[in-house]
């Protein structure tokens, strides 16, 4: 088996102490950062999402392998800066105030590092001043945003006019997310997507970061 | 509607055993005639008595106790029926297949016959074609109902009927059956006049047989 | 005359032997006194350390005694009552009573005309609370939705006010907050007749939701301690997700969800002691291929079987779950996820069965799944019921009688008891064929949509009194101009 393979399915199988080891390997080798990404860790990915979506794989096992990418990118990432590569960049993720359930977007965070984002994480019970401060001071390209509750939906809405109020809106795409959130109030509150489970919500990332 | 025949008619949709007699004397001593108490009393709580059992509103053991309070009254009325020449719904013959020893089925239907104001003479089970022939030719049914419960023994439908038409009486009934495994294609491929799914609508198509002979 | 002789009403169904909730009782006791709950209430916080809980920050672990103390106090028998006197509306909580209603808070519903989804909206309250009313086996009420075309803070009370009027049964009530408690229990007591008729016969109950893992949240008892100084029946339900939330394990999500529960329970009793107390709730796994709460998985009716033998055992009734399904609309597997949990809630006795009419994973509340569900619900119930066996039941002499190829239609004996103990279907089809075929050759799905829009066109439930009347008017006026504020 080929590096590139090793890694791909060290991600595959969520091996999250080996797959960064590997790739320490393979850069000490001289491979490119950019090749480790495309042709080890991303093929690894992508086929833990055709698993997944085929019952294959199940939460537990792709959480495993987000956490091996996301090891792995954190070793790889400077690298990957002094190559020049374009990153798919950064996502602010946070749960809206008022609610404190924090599963969703932590697998939705997790998805996320998965597909290769780095992932500022606000936690539960984040106001709308909290996203304003933490979009200056990270410059994300994405802002997620979750609710579990009917009550707690609509501070989603509170807080992009609190980001629209502070001039940032435009250089964001904003995606929410939640059981009670569908695309309608998605539209209704002015946010640019919605994603109806995790895998969706990276997805919507990944379709945002090429857009952008 | 005369008190005396609400009552008759209550005792009949009721199953009032004990009462009904009473009361059919009642109304005969109240000069009332007997067709008069066969269509406004009787007739009357048999007919509501048909629509609340369709309805899901009664059910078979108190249909039942209402065809028997039925059937009292009418030993009373059935003499003064006849005195008076009225003409009577009719006969029916029943009777379960030779080979079958089902039995509930069959009673059920001649329970509801009579309940429909029919007189119902049950040759019970195991019954050859030639008895058959012998109870017509004796009995003199307007109707002829049999039953099979089994697909072992519902062939033996088709021969009754045609030893029937050998002793020349098959012009003479109408032939109705019915069982479990029974259906109206067999029902017209054998040659019978008509088939009922259950006991209720056994003793509606008996009506109806009667009203087209 | 009978000595020594043992009889059972009805089945007997028991999951965990005494031992094994013996050691799960342990487990929640060891969680409780040892790892504690972050209680995010500082009132709640005091009322607990002053009952003899530690305190530690928002960390508050509660010694064994106190939690012992707490349940020995909360009653396992009392009654909910019918708000106009009806008694055959009234519930009995006790051993081996089983009863059941819809849930709350559903975003959609199911239309009653296209039977299509959409939002769910104030004038679908009083359909469904008309329809809890006439269903002879749903026992207490829940609105299946959270109205959308209200303002948004006054849902729940918008709720309650469309609910009361359209049927006698209890109710179950949740709150957002304080001011929808506050309106709600008004009403409620305009109509028993003051507080104090209230407290003698309780006509709603209030629900709380903690969150898990190990939270007690502000709102949960903010509401707890408004319930309890009223002397509201209460339910502390939290929704622990096995996998997710909780352990993966049975026993497992059992143990926190109770000690989640018990932390509610605490409070309460340390307030109003002999508070009745439902612990509850919804437990089920996350499917770890669509990420949801799975409402339809047998493991749902499994643990909520476990819940409710660990609340007996600890002599609390217990709010219980079933009759929901996965499914988006109405087919075979919302009929058979429904009935199954139901049958399995119903052997259980749990005390009151919540989420009956849930499609789509509680997304959907549906008047048809929970008209299938009073189907369903009734067959569990005959058999539930069990057999009883006596010198009447036993008949041999009625079969000596009867005899050989005799039948037993006109027989006394059939007919005194052929409509106890038999069970008579209102939307199963036992028709033969012809007939059926005859009355159109309708479908379940046909039946029940007829006998939903039969009832909504033709039941009336008995009024409120007109001082109650005025009551919402007043309550939701006052309400009004709060939010415009």
């Amino acid at each position: 088996m080929s590096e590139l393979e090793q890694i791909s399915t060290a991600i595959l199988q969520g091996e999250e102490e080996k797959a960064p080891k590997l790739v320490n390997r393979a850069l000490r080798r001289k491979v490119s950062a950019k090749d480790i990404l495309e042709n080890g860790l991303l093929v690894g990915m992508g086929e833990v999402g055709v698993r997944f979506r085929a019952g294959d794989m199940f939460v537990p096992e792709v959480l495993m392998s987000a956490e091996a990418m996301r090891a792995s990118m954190e070793l790889l990432r400077p690298e990957l800066i002094s190559e020049g590569v374009k990153l798919v960049g950064k996502i602010l993720m946070g749960t809206v105030k008022g609610d404190l359930h924090d599963i969703g977007k932590s697998l939705v965070n997790m998805m996320c590092e998965g597909a290769g984002f780095e992932v500022i994480d606000l936690g539960f019970n984040a106001a709308p001043e909290k996203f304003v401060e933490a979009i200056k001071e990270h410059q994300p390209q994405i802002v997620g945003m979750s609710a579990m509750l009917t009550t707690t939906m609509r501070a989603m809405g509170y807080t992009i006019k609190a980001i629209d109020e502070a001039g940032l809106r435009d250089r964001l795409k904003i995606m929410v997310g939640g059981a009670p959130v569908d695309a309608e109030f998605a539209k209704r509150i002015g946010a640019d997507g919605y994603g109806s489970n995790a895998p969706a919500g990276a997805e919507l990332a990944k379709q945002f970061a090429g857009a952008a | 509607m005369s008190d005396i025949l609400e009552q008759v008619s209550t005792a009949i949709i009721e199953g009032d055993l004990d009462e009904i007699v009473d009361l059919t004397e009642d109304a005969l001593d109240e000069d009332l005639g007997a067709e008069e108490i066969l269509n406004g009393g009787l007739m009357a709580g048999m007919d509501y008595v048909g629509v609340e059992f369709k309805a899901g509103n009664m059910f078979v053991p108190e249909v039942l106790r209402s065809a028997r309070a039925m059937k009292m009254s009418m030993e009373i009325l059935n003499p003064l029926l006849v005195e008076s020449g009225v003409q009577m719904m009719g006969k029916v013959l029943l009777g379960t297949v030779k080979g079958d020893l089902h039995d509930i089925g069959k009673n059920l239907v001649g329970m509801m016959c009579e309940g429909a104001g029919f007189t119902v003479k049950d040759l019970g089970k195991d019954i050859t074609p030639e008895e058959f022939v012998e109870a017509v030719k004796e009995f003199g049914p307007d109707v002829l109902g049999m039953s099979a419960l089994l697909t072992t023994t519902m062939r033996t439908m088709e021969s009754t009927i045609k030893v029937l038409e050998e002793a020349g009486v098959r012009d003479k009934v109408k032939v109705m059956i019915g069982g479990a495994p029974v259906t109206q294609a067999f029902a017209d491929q054998i040659g019978a006049d008509g088939y009922a799914s259950n006991a209720a609508s056994a003793a509606e198509l008996a009506k109806q047989l009667v009203s087209q002979a | 005359m009978r000595t020594n002789y043992r009889m059972n009403s009805g089945v007997r169904f028991q999951m965990l032997s005494d031992d094994q909730l013996e050691e799960m009782f342990w487990g929640v006791l060891h969680l409780l006194e040892h790892t504690g709950l972050d209680v995010k209430h500082e009132q709640a916080r005091d009322i607990l350390e002053k009952a003899g809980a530690w305190v530690d920050g928002e960390r508050v672990r509660i010694p064994s005694y106190l939690v012992k103390e707490s349940l020995r106090m909360a009653p396992r028998s009392f009654t909910l009552y019918a708000r106009d006197g009806n008694h055959k509306h009234d519930i009995r909580i006790g051993p081996g009573r089983a009863h059941f209603g819809p849930g709350p808070t559903c975003p959609n519903f199911i239309d009653v005309e296209t039977m299509e989804r959409r939002p769910y909206v104030n004038s679908d309250v009083p359909a469904v609370a008309k329809m809890v009313d006439a269903l002879p086996n749903i026992d207490f009420c829940e609105s299946l939705g959270t109205v959308s075309d209200v303002h948004h803070d006054l849902g729940a009370l918008y709720e309650f006010a469309g609910m009361f009027p359209n049927t006698s049964k209890p109710i179950v009530a949740w709150s957002y907050d304080q001011h929808d408690s506050a309106g709600i229990h008004q009403i409620a007591v305009a109509e028993a007749g003051g507080q104090r008729a209230f407290e003698q016969r309780p006509n709603y109950v209030h629900y709380c939701e903690p969150l898990s893992p190990l939270v007690s949240t502000f709102e949960a008892l903010d509401k707890l301690i408004f319930a309890a100084k009223h002397r509201i029946p209460l339910i502390f339900t939290p929704c622990p997700i096995a996998g997710g939330t909780a352990p993966v394990t049975a026993a497992g999500i059992i143990t926190q969800g109770a000690a989640e529960s018990w932390m509610g329970l605490t409070v309460a009793q340390a307030l109003q002691p002999g508070l009745p107390f439902f612990m509850g709730g919804v437990y089920s796994v996350m499917d770890m291929s669509a990420m949801i709460l799975a409402y339809g998985a047998p493991e749902l009716p499994l643990f909520m079987a476990g819940v409710t033998e660990l609340a007996h055992y600890a002599g609390l009734p217990l709010w219980q779950t079933g009759g929901c399904t996965d499914s988006k609309c109405f087919d075979g597997q919302a009929v058979i996820e429904g009935s199954m949990s139901v049958f399995f809630s119903a052997l259980t006795g749990g005390d009151l069965c919540h989420d009956v009419g849930y499609t789509e994973s509680a997304m959907t509340g549906s008047v048809f799944q929970l008209c299938a569900m009073d189907e369903a619900i009734g067959y569990s119930r005959r058999i539930a019921r069990g057999i009883e066996v006596n010198d009447d039941t036993l008949a041999v002499n009625v079969i000596q009688d009867v005899g050989p190829n005799g039948h037993y239609l006109k027989e006394k004996h059939t007919r005194r008891h052929f409509k106890s103990e038999f069970w008579y279907p209102n939307l199963l089809d036992r028709q033969d064929f012809e007939s059926w075929e005859m009355t159109g050759g309708l479908t379940l799905k046909d039946r029940t949509a007829a006998r939903v829009r039969d009832i909504l066109a033709t039941h009336s439930p008995a009024p409120i009194k007109p001082e109650t009347e005025k009551a919402i008017e007043k309550v939701l006026a006052q309400a009004e101009e709060r939010v415009q504020e």
